[in-house]
């Protein structure tokens, strides 16, 4: 059974081909933005996030998922732990590297 | 430096198939993560924060200009431009993808290298002096035997699942700089009254949550038992080591359970019981290995170049160099030379691949094709003549390699942290950016004198936190990096565990903490005494005194 959850959640993976870090998104598919994922506020949305989520690990899109609690501002969210916050960003001493620089790198 | 015979290169290029196919199996879906994981951690491969990452073997710290070279390839072709090099003489490539990993470790293979057992528990790559066959304080080359214990434990069948990684280290000089009593086991070269030589075998040495110094169980052991007694002490952990908690696998624990002194006689006793099967190999394949290392026929100079001190008078930032980055050879009118990878403001460890292919360069002119790499993040260029120092300090520091920060408070240790790493709880690399844009000043440094400083982002220590003069230890405290302030470690011969300060700091209060720490040092120090030193003769409280103001 999911714990109980408490504030915004998002979901967060890694792609299976290259482990680039990905959000997943309302309509189901995977972003390497943050500020696309899709935001869940209760028990019953979190699962179905889950869900679906689950559904593209069992598929061998992505693996790593995790629910984690989002912080969101006018609208847009974003990890609210540090790491999954670095995740989202890119390492913080190569600004010149990771998704600061292009959330579509390399794709 | 060692070739691979027909042997190694099947083996090699076995395994490069063999992981392809299980790539392709995991990418078709064909295999679950959950049986991809320990397929893909027995060839290095592991799934950092950003992206996987690949830890390539550097067999004890030993390149030639080739190899790197073609690490400088990888680094351009399947990374984004660079590559880490890590505490325990490895290089790691942050950015690669899963499907490139075949290839890449197919081309490692074009150059003897690829990244079997660099994750797992197994006996890991053997780490050793980084002026190894070349230091002028040395009894015997590490080197062979090393290189002995690298195939004696690669796919060692016994080995491949021990209740934990094993890590195994070796020194042939007075002088440590293998941190040999901080590994699982520690073999320090040495003569007996004979002249022959043998090893002082050290065991249940680590860091992690639970600091261990080593212990000796062993003061001399003739080299030809070298992998016998190994296999007798593997053994006894194998069988008796934990594995029923992760946190308590490591053989310093079991050591610490039934005291070295047990341990060693059940070493003994299992010894005893192995070593006329045919463990031990025979002496002309000793020879055939130690035949690879050689050392080079280079001619005996003077020490005495006038050239090279009419440069340093000239120029200040040559003459900090040759004082803090240049070492003594064995071979006189010879210098080995430490080329720092902690440019102040810089990341520790890391290279991009115009300065590996610049180093590789220098190697090919100047240091008979070799390169090695240290646990404290550097590279070495080993047999340099003297002469030739003006010459590669002008293409270093060009290169932004030229810091003379050898052995001095800014060349700092650091893991990667939480920039990187998934295991990390706070980040460390900026922490030593800033200590070393704090102290971006070689006159500075060079009064403080010699002081190292060891940043870890986890209690799993890759950072060597508790070895260092002054240790950093990220945590995460209640969501906010924290960062807490040790002294008085040593990984050296004199090894010794840091101790805990007081309470953490945030990463501006840190860097003051130090600089509040160097300053009671060098208020204190007597004449010609290293912080080391002082730290020991005063203890901490005029330390903690400076830094959180207690009274």
């Amino acid at each position: 059974m999911a714990k109980k959850i408490s504030g915004p959640q998002m979901v967060i993976a890694n792609r299976l081909d290259d482990g680039r870090v990905v959000f997943l998104t309302s309509s189901g598919d995977w972003s390497a933005r943050a500020a696309d994922a899709a935001v869940a506020d209760d028990d019953v949305s979190v699962d179905a996030l889950r869900s679906v989520a689950s559904a593209s690990e069992a598929a061998n899109r992505v693996l790593s998922v995790e629910v984690i609690e989002a912080d969101v501002h006018n609208g847009v969210p974003h990890p609210a732990h540090m790491k999954f916050a670095m995740q989202a960003k890119g390492p913080s001493v190569r600004a010149d590297l990771g998704y600061q620089v292009s959330p579509d790198w390399e794709r | 430096m060692y070739a691979y015979d027909d042997y190694d290169h099947a083996l090699v290029n076995a395994r490069v198939a063999e992981f392809r196919d299980q790539v392709n199996r995991r990418l078709s879906g064909e295999l679950t993560e959950e049986e991809f994981r320990p397929l893909r951690l027995m060839n290095g491969v592991y799934l950092q924060l950003h992206a996987y990452m690949l830890r390539v073997a550097v067999p004890y710290g030993t390149l030639s200009a080739d190899q790197l070279r073609k690490l400088a390839h990888i680094a351009r072709k399947y990374d984004k431009g660079y590559g880490h090099f890590t505490t325990r003489q490895n290089i790691q490539f942050n950015w690669p993808k899963l499907v490139d990993v075949p290839d890449i470790l197919d081309e490692l293979a074009d150059v003897e290298m690829h990244a079997i057992q660099t994750s797992g528990n197994c006996i890991r790559n053997v780490t050793t002096d980084q002026f190894a066959g070349a230091a002028a304080d040395e009894v015997a080359d590490p080197r062979p035997y090393a290189e002995l214990i690298r195939q004696w434990s690669t796919f060692h069948p016994e080995f491949t699942f021990l209740p934990r990684k094993f890590k195994i280290a070796i020194t042939g000089a007075g002088a440590d700089r293998a941190a040999v009593k901080w590994h699982d086991i520690g073999l320090v070269l040495k003569k007996n009254d004979a002249g022959e030589i043998g090893f002082a075998v050290i065991v249940g040495g680590g860091m992690g949550r639970t600091p261990v110094i080593g212990k000796t169980i062993r003061d001399f052991l003739p080299e030809a038992d070298l992998l016998s007694y190994l296999e007798a002490i593997l053994r006894v952990y194998n069988e008796q080591g934990r594995r029923d908690n992760k946190y308590k696998a490591r053989i310093k624990i079991l050591v610490d359970a039934l005291g070295a002194e047990e341990y060693a006689r059940l070493t003994e006793e299992e010894w005893q019981a192995i070593r006329h099967h045919p463990v031990d190999v025979p002496a002309e394949e000793v020879a055939r290995i130690h035949a690879f290392f050689k050392a080079p026929p280079l001619p005996v100079l003077s020490d005495d170049v006038p050239t090279v001190d009419a440069f340093a008078e000239k120029n200040f930032l040559f003459a900090a160099w040759l004082k803090n980055n240049v070492s003594a050879h064995k071979v006189p009118g010879h210098v080995n030379i430490t080329i720092s990878l902690k440019p102040h403001g810089g990341i520790p460890g890391d290279a991009s691949h115009s300065q590996m292919d610049l180093v590789a360069a220098l190697a090919d002119r100047y240091s008979q094709g070799e390169v090695r790499v240290s646990h404290e993040q550097n590279l070495i260029l080993p047999h340099v003549a003297k002469k030739d120092l003006p010459a590669i300090w002008a293409d270093l520091d060009e290169a932004g390699l030229g810091t003379a920060n050898a052995g001095l408070l800014t060349d700092v240790i650091a893991c990667p942290g939480l920039d990187y790493c998934a295991l990390a709880n706070a980040r460390s690399i900026p922490l030593a950016q800033s200590i070393s844009a704090r102290f971006d000043d070689i006159k500075r440094l060079m009064d403080i004198g010699p002081l190292k400083i060891k940043i870890s982002g986890c209690i799993n220590s890759c950072g060597h936190h508790h070895a260092g003069h002054i240790g950093i230890l990220g945590v995460d405290r209640k969501g906010e990096e924290s960062y807490q302030l040790l002294l008085g470690g040593s990984g050296a011969e004199d090894a010794s565990k840091a101790a805990i300060l007081g309470p953490g700091f945030d990463e501006a209060g840190i860097v003051d903490a130090v600089e509040k720490v160097v300053a009671v040092y060098l208020g204190e120090r007597e004449d010609g005494e290293e912080f080391l030193s002082t730290y020991r003769r005063l203890g901490p409280d005029i330390f903690k005194e400076a830094v959180y103001g207690t009274h």
